[in-house]
């Protein structure tokens, strides 16, 4: 009952959250940008103007255009494109699978890296297994994600050329994209997973299940990594959150048909429909995937499942 | 990082000799990111002295000519760009305008989320309340579309880049001071102020600032790398400052199409942006380990 609770504030938080972008991106290309300038030829004349301030409804006052605005997202009815043919939502939704598959690929990457170096580093500190993953911490935490980016291209795609520079064809094109993207976040678990294990190899039960005669694997993936892993999925729905945001600069470094390198092209074209489409989407993504994370880790450990927000 | 060497046993610890070296450790291993500060600072406020001339001139008859140590001549130190700009030229006055950014937006950013922060945890209230939702939406969102977003309605200039760099990162100081003045709302000197008929603004002064202070400081070291590299995406993307203004962000742009035969183009803004970020990060790490090591897991 109260997890039925949680989850309706949950929802209606994600609700403003969405309510709020739209308001947000409303007031940026509405009231400081002007729409109908990006629409008309240089040598528009005034005429034309009014009439196609008159056609977008941009003469009405604000708060009429505000209200209309938001009637329409509720239907899922965010404009049509200025520069593509088509509903401003249609075009984004067409560009979401990319960008799925981009962020996915940087969380295998962020947690196949960060959890396994986190683990060994923790159990052999000191040793070099463990400066080689601190270095990676420290490069990963401070490195700009497009810099690595083309860091990977300079050195495994122009220098070798064992992966595509740019695009999008196959799997191979996938992986210096999924790695620029995931280093940061793999970063972040090595870090918490490294500390999460120094800290649950020295607890009474760890010894308790080494005196069982439990073999070191066991002891060390079923009763230490478990502990360590909770850390971990109280940020895992933050990280995500990074994930599809950093996505945006990523996918436009390697030219990957995702929202984020749309959305970019769509807002130095003052495309405004589709930025919008494309904020909207990214928001309600994001907040969700949160939603998602959290509520499962409840599910996963019963001891926070009743605590607060 | 270097806080985090082994932890020492009890009378290891205690004994002077270990201290003594511990210490020394741990500023030797300081020194060489604060020598990259140090140097990206007065580049940044001497850069008219150190690389004379202007970062935008061209010279189409040394176009891409390669650096001095890779058989180039000590006209250009760094080699010129597809245009042939100098390339150390361009570097210094990058750092320049990363400086003037990070001189701005940290100390401006700290000043009004201090303020925001100290105003919800103190007084709090319904615009308390409302403030805090705020924060908590914008730091769920991806800051960068919202930066690129207005940085494309605003236009092309370093005031747009300081203005919105100051709105995406006023949020972490309001989060965490507000936090730390709601703990501290509840110890004893501040509650014996108030009985003894303290003003609010005295206790905020007088009591919750000093307390405060450390942790600002420490989040503005942290936001210095942050800031240099937000500025650098912008400026990548596109939506920085105007293109008669060198920046790193740009420069690493403009050099994507020659990073097959003219790889210095590339590498010499790439490099001084992850020096800089990386001692940046470097020293916030060991200034936060001295002042307030409760902060560890901020960053």
């Amino acid at each position: 009952m109260e997890f039925a609770n949680l989850l309706l504030i949950r929802l209606l938080q994600t609700i403003l959250v969405i309510w709020v972008v739209v308001s947000i991106v409303f007031i940026f290309s509405r009231m400081i940008g002007n729409p109908e300038t990006s629409l008309l030829p240089f040598d528009a004349t005034n005429e034309d103007y009014e009439r196609i301030r008159e056609r977008l409804g941009l003469n009405d006052p604000m708060i009429v255009q505000y209200g209309r605005f938001i009637g329409d997202a509720v239907q899922g009815d965010l404009g049509y494109s200025f520069h593509r043919t088509g509903a401003a939502l249609d075009i984004v939704a067409g560009k979401v699978l990319g960008t799925v598959k981009l962020t996915a690929a940087g969380l295998v990457v962020a947690l196949g890296l960060g959890l396994p170096l986190g683990v060994f580093a923790a159990l052999r500190r000191g040793s070099p297994l463990d400066w080689l993953a601190r270095l990676i911490a420290v490069f990963g935490q401070a490195t700009p994600s497009f810099w690595l980016g083309l860091m990977l291209i300079f050195f495994l795609a122009t220098k070798v050329s064992w992966f595509p520079t740019a695009g999008s064809a196959g799997f191979r094109s996938l992986i210096l994209p999924a790695f620029a993207l995931g280093l940061l976040s793999a970063a972040g678990f090595m870090r918490l997973t490294r500390s999460g294990m120094i800290d649950v190899m020295s607890t009474d039960f760890i010894r308790t299940a080494r005196a069982k005669g439990l073999t070191e694997r066991t002891v060390i993936l079923r009763h230490g990594l478990r502990h360590a892993l909770i850390p971990v999925m109280t940020i895992l729905g933050i990280e995500l959150g990074r994930l599809i945001a950093g996505s945006v600069i990523i996918e436009v470094v390697f030219s990957w048909p995702g929202i984020g390198r749309l959305m970019i092209e769509s807002i130095l074209q003052s495309d405004y429909p589709t930025v919008q489409a494309g904020l909207v989407v990214i928001a309600a993504s994001i907040t969700l995937g949160n939603l998602i994370v959290d509520m499962s880790y409840r599910v996963i450990d019963p001891r926070i499942r009743m605590a607060a927000l | 990082m270097a806080a985090q060497v082994a932890a020492p046993t009890a009378e290891v610890a205690a004994s002077p000799r270990w201290r003594l070296t511990h210490r020394w450790r741990r500023y030797l291993l300081v020194l060489p990111p604060l020598t990259v500060m140090i140097a990206f600072v007065v580049c940044g406020i001497f850069a008219d002295l150190i690389a004379p001339g202007d970062p935008g001139d061209t010279n189409l008859l040394d176009r891409l000519e390669p650096p001095v140590f890779s058989g180039g001549t000590s006209e250009y130190p760094l080699g010129t760009d597809h245009v042939g700009r100098d390339i150390w030229t361009r570097v210094v006055h990058g750092a320049q305008v990363s400086l003037i950014v990070v001189l701005t937006v940290v100390p401006g950013a700290a000043a009004f989320g201090t303020m925001i922060g100290m105003f919800a945890g103190w007084r709090g209230g319904v615009v308390g309340q409302l403030l805090m939702r705020y924060v908590d939406v914008q730091l769920a969102l991806p800051a960068i579309l919202f930066a690129v977003l207005l940085g494309a309605v605003l236009g092309a200039s370093l005031w747009n880049v300081i203005l919105i760099l100051l709105i995406w990162t006023w949020t972490v100081y309001a989060r965490l001071i507000r936090a730390e003045v709601l703990s501290l709302k509840e110890r004893e000197f501040v509650v014996a102020s108030l009985a003894a008929g303290a003003s609010n603004w005295w206790i905020m002064r007088k009591q919750l600032l000093p307390n405060v202070f450390n942790t600002i400081v420490v989040i503005m070291t942290l936001e210095i790398p942050i800031v240099i590299v937000a500025e650098a995406s912008l400026s990548f993307l596109g939506v920085g400052a105007p293109v008669e203004q060198a920046t790193w962000g740009r420069m690493i742009s403009e050099a994507r199409n020659y990073l097959t035969h003219a790889w210095w183009v590339m590498w010499m803004p790439g490099l001084a942006l992850m020096l800089v970020a990386l001692s940046g990060n470097l020293v916030g790490d060991w200034l936060r380990d001295l002042l307030d090591p409760r902060l560890r897991n901020l960053g």
